[in-house]
């Protein structure tokens, strides 16, 4: 007996040692920084965590009790929450600021939803539902990134799979995977947010490129925004990316308008000694093409159109316009976007109630383009698909628009959600209008600024590859967030509603009933006697005579 | 068909005013169609419909499939055939208006016709929400079908229109048992003379089958149509949950949108109870004419049913043509028509002013809905006076009429 326990100790401890798939733990950090056309520069960090060989939990596995995580560079309270709901991928952004396309070109890091946008794919099979884990996921990371993103209720969740597709891979238990999807518009990006982002890196913000994060200097960006990704590929393991993107202005912060930047100047900080954990660290600048331009230090290698600085020997980077007396900038006159797509997107609004949805997308590049375009409103703003139109050269185009699914919302609980497919001729541009009509609300479902009106979650837009590359996915064009105000009942009276309400139904009421029940008599008018020698008669019920009591 | 140049030319009309360029702003409009008749609506359903998504899968169609089926096959709703079809569906109400009319008095053709026809056919009330393409006008004009084929005796008619009407507007559950007394009973005017009547419950029994049968056929047929059960949630429960908190010129909407969300259900449940109350003391008293007694229940729903539009109180109001013997017992006819005057002036100006302009809050179309509410119960009410008063005839000098 004891014989046999101790040779399946021995099987155990082997079968762990022989196992090729030795789990182990990879964090590379980056910083790419691309000076705009604006005079702007754009900063993204990224920090990834890679665990290798190791595949998300299996939802059907969630009954029991998990196998006890052992992480050294992987963040352990996202690991728990992800273990927790069985999370396959999850995509997580708070922003702040709108992302000009035009003059910034595509972002480093796709998602630049303006406020709070979370998207997971999780696998079904489990003993709970895919919307309870949702819900318990927006509820773990509302309390992890301290931001309001438990809000994002049934209400402003959709699944709009021909949009957001998964970016690593999907294992196959067996169960379908389902998306989730939710856009928080009002959600705003601060210094509490960065804090228990800081956390999640293994060298915190004390080494390495996180030192570079000073929230003074981030949150005085003209945009910023930080996003978390996890993602699983078959190849390589459990993905975390921790990514701060932010568009500074060097033009505003420099006494003699110029757009020469040092990591100094953006942040004030400098990088005193790189993370020692970190297997690869890396600063990477854009090269302006044609620009005569210096780098203090010099790159220690030239990466196609980035100039690479290594983090373990280079504190500072210096980036400068020797030519240029002062900066002009060119996006002030008239000048062509940057960005293949640009998208306008506005809602008009007849009266409190009605208005019309219209969206114009111009394609910039000389060859047609197809985007999918996803639209999902709050259940209050209804649109009428009978009503759109679509003109492009001043023609009625409604060609343009192919595959179009629709799911309707309900009245207090499911968003719209709206996606097609769209053609843009080259060098046009194609105006979508919609009528749309404005619900009213009862009056405990009103913010309590009220008058404020509704953040609507912006369009998206994906460009889909017609080179045969297939679907690619990644650029994602956000269009602005909108708002819209919604016709408002008295916050003030609901007593005196109620009770005018009723006390006219009763009074209706009782006046019919009195005369439906009581019998009619006729009394003889004597002054003011009443007396009952008068000559009296009576309608019945059921036939009263008429006749003389 | 017994109709004159009259009734033609009203018709014509009519037609003549649909087909003119109306303000895009009318299809829209709160007081001439609720989400439960709205045309934009169901244009949407029938969008919806034909390219395979199903309307009743969210809160955008709140109609009945019989409509798809019907507007997405056999009549195609556009410009031209708009017009043609609503002003059709009035000109088939007034008729069936004036053959109850007919059927009541006992005369065949009289001048009164066309005063019936124009009753209905330029009352206010009926006929802006008929431009505005609602489907209340379709409603109405099953409403006076089925009291029509009931006052002549045609029974299946009748059942059949009554069923249908039910079925696009639950809360006209209200004119079932009125009706079938009516199929019953005789249409001639029993108020000056109340008798007590004998009802043949064998008869009525297999009328009430009937009609049950002709709403499971429809219930059915929708549901073939629809290809579920789904239906139902989005027509008749939206009636009874108030879902959609649109406003409307009734008593519910404002109510139930500052109504305290744990009283909701509690409050829902007694508004519609409430209104199956009003059918059997309504039936018990104007037993001996049934005809009075849709009348009267007409009147109950166009005052305090779930999403009604001008054309609900307006199709009370015509219906009075009905019975002239009343008149001359209303006791304030003119005040009636002094709160009705004022209220229609009031309810488009504080929506507009709440709205639109933004210069007024919710407060003042609440209000006008209330006086609007005060309008049709005092005329309800005075209807119900006249009803029993007109049994005791005239008073002599120095005597006069009250209730014990």
């Amino acid at each position: 007996m004891i014989l046999t326990r101790v040779l399946c100790v021995l099987l155990a401890v082997w079968s762990v040692y022989a196992d090729p798939r030795i789990e182990s733990e990879h964090f590379e950090e980056d910083l790419v920084i691309r000076p705009l056309k604006d005079g702007r520069t754009s900063a993204r960090f990224s920090f990834t965590t890679t665990l290798e060989n190791k595949s998300p939990r299996n939802p059907e596995l969630l009954g029991e009790d998990d196998d006890s995580q052992h992480y050294t560079l992987f963040p352990l309270t996202l690991g728990q929450i992800l273990r927790e709901y069985a999370i396959t991928e999850l995509h997580l952004s708070l922003n702040a600021g709108k992302w000009n396309y035009d003059t910034w070109g595509m972002p480093d890091e796709p998602g630049v939803a303006t406020g709070g946008e979370l998207w997971a794919w999780i696998g079904d099979g489990a003993p709970t539902s895919v919307d309870r884990r949702w819900q318990g996921l927006r509820n773990a990371l509302a309390g992890l990134f301290c931001a309001s993103l438990g809000v994002m209720d049934e209400q402003r969740t959709t699944s709009p799979s021909r949009t957001f597709r998964p970016e690593g891979s999907l294992p196959d238990w067996g169960h379908a995977h389902h998306l989730r999807h939710a856009f928080l518009p009002s959600e705003h990006v601060c210094t509490e947010n960065l804090t228990p982002f800081y956390k999640l890196l293994p060298c915190k913000s004390f080494s390495g490129i996180a030192t570079l994060l000073n929230p003074h200097k981030l949150f005085d960006a003209d945009w910023h925004g930080m996003s978390v990704h996890v993602l699983w590929k078959e190849d390589v393991g459990i993905q975390v990316r921790l990514t701060f993107q932010a568009v500074l202005d060097p033009v505003r912060n420099s006494w003699n308008n110029k757009r020469d930047w040092s990591l100094k100047s953006l942040f004030d900080r400098q990088i005193a000694q790189s993370c020692p954990v970190s297997s690869a660290s890396q600063i990477r600048v854009s090269i302006p093409k044609d620009q005569p331009h210096l780098f203090t230090p010099q790159p220690s290698r030239v990466d196609g159109s980035y100039a690479v600085f290594d983090v373990s020997n280079t504190a500072d980077v210096e980036m400068r316009w020797h030519e240029e007396a002062s900066f002009e900038n060119p996006a002030t006159g008239k000048q062509e976007p940057v960005s293949a797509l640009s998208v306008r997107r506005t809602l008009e609004s007849v009266n409190k109630y009605r208005g019309s949805l219209k969206v114009a997308v111009t394609n910039n590049g000389g060859d047609d383009m197809q985007t999918t375009y996803l639209e999902t409103l709050p259940w209050f703003v209804q649109l009428y698909l009978h009503t759109l139109r679509i003109e492009c050269n001043g023609t009625r185009r409604g060609d343009l628009l192919r595959g179009a699914t629709f799911t309707p919302p309900i009245p207090h609980s499911r968003p719209t959600l709206y996606q097609s497919t769209l053609t843009i001729p080259a060098r046009s541009t194609v105006y979508m209008t919609l009528d749309v009509t404005k619900a009213f609300l009862r009056y405990t479902e009103h913010p309590p600024d009220a008058q404020r009106g509704w953040d609507l979650p912006p369009a998206v837009f994906v460009p889909i590859r017609t080179d045969g590359e297939g679907w690619d996915g990644v650029e994602r064009v956000y269009t602005p967030i909108l708002l819209v105000d919604l016709a408002t009942p008295d916050f003030s009276m609901p007593y005196n509603v109620i009770i005018m309400s009723s006390t006219l139904i009763t009074f209706i009421f009782g006046s019919i009933f009195n005369l439906l029940t009581r019998k009619f008599i006729v009394v003889k008018m004597e002054g003011d006697e009443k007396s009952g020698d008068g000559e009296e008669r009576e309608a019945g019920r059921t036939g009263g005579k008429g006749g003389e009591l | 068909m017994d109709v004159d140049l009259a009734f033609g030319g009203l018709v014509a009309a009519r037609l003549l005013l649909a087909f003119a360029p109306l303000p895009e702003q009318f299809k829209f409009d709160h007081l001439l169609s609720s989400p439960l008749t709205s045309n934009l609506r169901l244009h949407e359903g029938v969008y919806l419909f034909k390219n395979g998504v199903d309307p009743y899968s969210g809160g955008i169609f709140y109609q009945s499939p019989l409509y798809l089926s019907v507007f997405s096959t056999l009549l195609p709703l556009n410009r031209v055939s708009s017009p043609v079809i609503w002003t059709l569906v009035d000109a088939v109400s007034a008729y069936a208006l004036v053959q109850t009319w007919r059927a009541r008095s006992g005369v065949g053709k009289s001048k009164r016709d066309a005063l019936l026809a124009a009753f209905y056919l330029f009352n206010p009330y009926l006929f802006l929400p008929s431009l505005a393409f609602s489907t209340s006008s379709i409603s109405n004009m099953l409403h006076l079908l089925s009291i029509m084929f009931a006052a002549r005796g045609e029974t299946s008619p009748a059942l059949f229109c009554l069923a249908a009407l039910v079925h696009v507007s639950l809360s006209s559950i209200l004119l079932v048992l009125p009706v079938i007394m009516l199929i019953l009973g005789q249409p001639k005017s029993g108020l000056a003379d109340p008798k007590p009547i004998s009802i043949n419950f064998k008869k009525g029994r297999a009328i009430g089958l009937e009609f049950l049968g002709h709403f499971s056929v429809l219930t059915l047929t929708s549901t073939l149509v629809s290809g579920g059960f789904q239906w139902m949630r989005q027509t008749w429960f939206v009636e009874l949950s108030l879902l959609d908190l649109t406003p409307n010129p009734g008593l519910w909407w404002y109510f139930f949108t500052e109504m305290f969300d744990h009283f909701r259900p509690f409050f829902l449940m007694a508004f519609s109870v409430h209104l199956l109350i009003y059918i059997a003391p309504v039936c018990i008293k104007f037993q001996y004419d049934p005809l009075y007694a849709a009348f009267i229940l007409t009147g109950v729903l166009g005052t305090v049913k779930a999403y009604p539009t001008l054309s609900d109180p307006g199709l009370f109001l015509t219906m009075t043509s009905l019975f002239p013997e009343i008149l001359p017992y209303l006791r304030y006819p003119v005040v009636t028509s002094l709160i009705h005057l004022h209220a229609s002036l009031l309810l488009p100006l504080f929506n507009h002013l709440w709205l639109s302009q933004g210069t007024g809050n919710a407060n003042f179309f609440y209000a006008s809905t209330l006086v609007f509410g005060i309008g049709n119960g005092v005329a309800l009410m005075d209807c119900v006076w006249a009803g029993l008063r007109i049994a005791l005839g005239e008073t002599k000098e120095g005597y006069d009429v009250i209730q014990q």
